[in-house]
């Protein structure tokens, strides 16, 4: 299927030593359901039908994933296959149920609603202005939607010119607000730091001085409408190196989230699936 | 001649690498390595903000994460939950990420409804759920909540709910919590909250060790605390158990049990960088001397 | 004009109306009605991805493509999970309103809806993500080369984030008194100045650009200088 050219002995050699290992691997699991159920004769330990399922389940659709690192297989495109529908159902149903009922149905028929999903719908003081204001996202959805269907689908960049509209507007303040304003605030502090008694406090001086140059290289660096050449040159130089230093920092961070992720993966496999190291 | 032993890993099968990182985390697992933790001035910061808060004041917590980033943030969205019912802090859930919702309620099950069953619904901690929109919920809520949340997350009108019966903007809040793995999260409650109105309350944030680079510039001026992915979560949970024992550590300790196998990885991370350089050093120098 | 005048002018004026939101206090309310519009566009935006996600299976199945097995697979897996979430299938009825069923809690455990997210994709997406931790383990070893100094500083940097976030950093270096002229050698010391500071100031300077790019990119949509959302050719002015 993915174009290898493997010999078949080698193919069949990988396959009967994947069948071995499941074997064992099944027969191992048997053997401690068995000693298991012989410990606890009333069943209070164990877990409900439906649960044990869902944790094999889970188990299996795990290995499956991890099974991509070896190679790409049919095991692995399968449970890629469930994660990509499951997903896409999952977000749809979502948006229909948070979104779509509360701020679109339940203003369009705030009574066949009420009566059908959600009940606890407090009553609108304005239920005529509610209806004409939620036929325009009506209007403008149902438009979005065309873009399905190609003869009509130009008309779809009315509702997308709105949503990048409403960003934009809502990007511009905020921006030069929190992320422009509020940072150039934060770096243009006192070069001299000293401390509630009024002593110099160098730690926090050189702190203070380290942020100004290095907000102010960093930006040298990415002003590429002046050359690099010079004195700006050696500054935008002092900028790569603050640069560097951020990237080697974030890379650190970034290695312990993805550790702890897997972590908490082998947790699941060894103490809920197969109740090891717990 | 044959390449040096160094120099032939420049050719390595990467599934010796993958086997190795496997090994590196399965055995600290199984072996239940733990070692102590000492708070930085990241996670004081943040559990001093909350302890700041006047007891009684009404909290939002907003669980801006999904079951992806759950291994990172779960442990510290515990300890949090747990820290504002310890100070007797009303609460307010709410998530931007339709996933986050699952993770608030399942966060109240174990760790509100467990230790701190005088938690009354309605009147002590509400769950408003999930609402599409991204930065545009914050915004909305930044004037009018009623308008964004008519209703909480099971149906039930926000009149008829003692705790936000009351409540217009995001001010009605002493302080708002966002535990984020991305966009949106902590970054768009600074922009839109914080932004918004600077003085009414204090915003703290847990985020992934991806993310945490684009919240440093907030801290500590726009955002009193941060917690830095696990590593953080484990010192908060340090902090806030000292103070807050519990009966079941286990719950609020996630994330020191996490730490464990940190150790062992960081290392192999630290060592695979040194062979590989070492690698391309011999490689080179075989290059050379031919 | 339809396909282009009238997107044009619908961007320009709703960016106008969250722009005046800001500074105009009349204008919030209009802010806040067009908020609730793009909330729900958001919500349509995913029905709209669904549609496209089986206008492409269902075309890779009739055409019987190489793979379209898991095509059928994917669609068999979403459908399954949109019937039992958009009708409540197994759904826990409500206590206060046991008859209407659509009120009921399907998001729980006990239902079949809470059941695939926990036991199906909870976990494939947590696992999917997992496995970032080989990659980058991989990618160490291959790619990261100390060939000049700012690879060096990189590499050296992440060294000393890699140590200082584990209790490697205190075995190493916690024997330092902290208040000693030596404790700027303390690992955890070095991670604080280089997040604190150095790292701050490296993020201060691209979130200012970033900043300083946004704004620009959102005036010159609002002004409507930019229209490259605009759909490509056809349509008059």
């Amino acid at each position: 299927m993915n174009g290898t050219t493997e010999t078949p002995r080698p193919k069949q050699r990988l396959t009967l030593l994947w069948i071995s290992l499941a074997a064992l691997g099944a027969s191992l699991l048997v053997l401690r359901a068995a000693v298991a159920a012989q410990a606890d004769p009333t069943g209070e330990a164990t877990r409900s039908l439906w649960t044990t399922v869902g944790v094999w389940t889970a188990a299996l659709l795990t290995l499956g994933i991890l099974s991509f690192l070896f190679r790409d297989n049919p095991f692995y495109k399968i449970c890629e296959s469930i994660l990509i529908g499951v997903s896409a159902a999952y977000w749809m149903v979502n948006a229909f149920w948070t979104s779509l009922v509360p701020n679109l149905f339940a203003k369009l028929a705030p009574t066949l609603v009420r009566d059908t999903m959600l009940p606890s719908l407090p009553e609108s003081p304005t239920p005529i202005a509610d209806f004409v204001l939620a036929c325009v996202p009506l209007l403008l959805g149902i438009m979005l939607l065309c873009r399905l269907v190609p003869s009509v689908g130009w008309i779809s960049s009315w509702p997308i010119a709105m949503v990048i509209g409403v960003t934009a507007g809502l990007k511009l303040v905020s921006s030069i607000e929190s992320d422009f304003m509020a940072q150039v605030g934060a770096t243009v502090q006192p070069a001299l730091a000293f401390d509630a008694s009024g002593s110099f406090a160098f730690w926090a001086t050189v702190g203070a001085l380290v942020g100004i140059i290095g907000v102010l290289s960093v930006l040298t660096y990415f002003f590429f409408s002046v050359e690099h050449k010079g004195a700006v040159g050696k500054t935008a130089r002092l900028g790569i190196w603050f640069l560097m230093i951020t990237f080697g920092g974030a890379f650190g961070l970034t290695v312990m989230g993805r550790i702890t992720l897997l972590a908490q993966r082998f947790e699941f496999l060894f103490r809920d699936w197969l109740g090891i190291g717990g | 001649m044959s390449d040096s032993p160094l120099a032939r890993l420049n050719n390595l099968d990467r599934r010796w690498i993958f086997l190795a990182m496997g090994l590196s985390i399965a055995i600290p697992i199984l072996l239940k390595l733990r070692f102590p933790e000492y708070p930085g001035p990241m996670a004081r910061a943040t559990f001093n903000a909350v302890e700041a808060v006047p007891e009684g004041s009404t909290v939002l917590l907003s669980f801006d994460y999904d079951p992806a980033s759950a291994a990172e943030l779960q442990p510290m969205a515990s300890a949090l939950v747990h820290h504002c019912a310890a100070r007797k802090l009303k609460i307010v859930f709410m998530a931007l990420w339709p996933l986050g919702k699952k993770q608030a309620d399942g966060t109240i099950d174990r760790v509100l409804k467990e230790f701190h069953p005088g938690y009354q619904y309605g009147t002590d901690y509400v769950q408003l759920g999930f609402q599409s929109g991204n930065e545009g919920v914050i915004k909305l809520m930044a004037t009018n909540v009623p308008e964004q949340y008519k209703t909480d997350s099971s149906g039930t009108a926000l009149t008829s709910l003692p705790l936000v019966a009351g409540v217009k903007d995001l001010s009605a809040f002493k302080l708002v919590a966002s535990i984020s793995a991305g966009y949106p999260g902590a970054k768009e409650w600074v922009q839109y909250g914080n932004g918004a109105m600077p003085e009414a309350f204090s915003i703290v944030g847990g985020s992934t060790g991806v993310q945490v680079s684009q919240l440093l510039p907030y801290y500590p001026k726009q955002m009193e605390g941060m917690l830095v992915a696990v590593k953080g979560a484990a010192e908060y949970e340090m902090l806030v158990e000292q103070k807050y024992p519990v009966a079941k550590p286990e719950v609020i300790g996630q994330g020191r049990v996490r730490m464990g196998p940190q150790l062992v990885a960081h290392l192999l991370m630290i060592a695979l960088i040194v062979l590989g350089n070492l690698a391309m050093i011999a490689g080179r120098s075989r290059g050379g001397a031919r | 004009m339809l396909q282009r005048t009238v997107p044009i002018m619908i961007l320009c004026l709703s960016g106008a109306v969250m722009v005046l939101a800001y500074f105009i206090t009349s204008a919030v309310s209009w802010s806040e009605t067009v908020n609730v519009w793009f909330n729900v566009l958001a919500a349509v935006a995913y029905v709209l991805g669904a549609g496209n996600l089986l206008t492409v299976n269902l075309e890779k199945i009739s055409s019987q493509r190489p793979g379209w097995g898991y095509s059928a697979i994917t669609l068999a897996a979403f459908f399954f999970m949109l019937t039992v979430g958009l009708f409540k299938i197994g759904a826990v009825p409500d206590p206060a309103h046991p008859t209407v069923h659509l009120a009921g809690d399907y998001e729980t455990a006990a239902s079949p809806y809470g059941w695939m997210y926990d036991w199906v994709f909870s976990p494939l997406t947590s696992t999917m993500f997992a496995l970032l931790a080989f990659y980058v383990a991989s990618a160490a070893f291959r790619a990261f080369r100390a060939k000049n100094i700012e690879s060096i500083l990189l590499l050296g940097t992440a060294f000393i984030i890699l140590l200082a976030q584990t209790a490697a950093g205190m075995f190493l270096t916690g024997w330092i008194p902290e208040g000693s002229a030596f404790a700027f050698l303390r690992l955890d010391w070095m991670k604080i100045a280089i997040t604190e500071y150095i790292q701050t100031a490296g993020m201060r300077a691209i979130t200012i650009g970033i900043a300083l790019g946004v704004a620009a990119t959102s005036l010159r949509l609002i002004l409507g200088i930019d229209k490259s959302y605009l759909p490509k050719g056809g349509g008059a002015a």
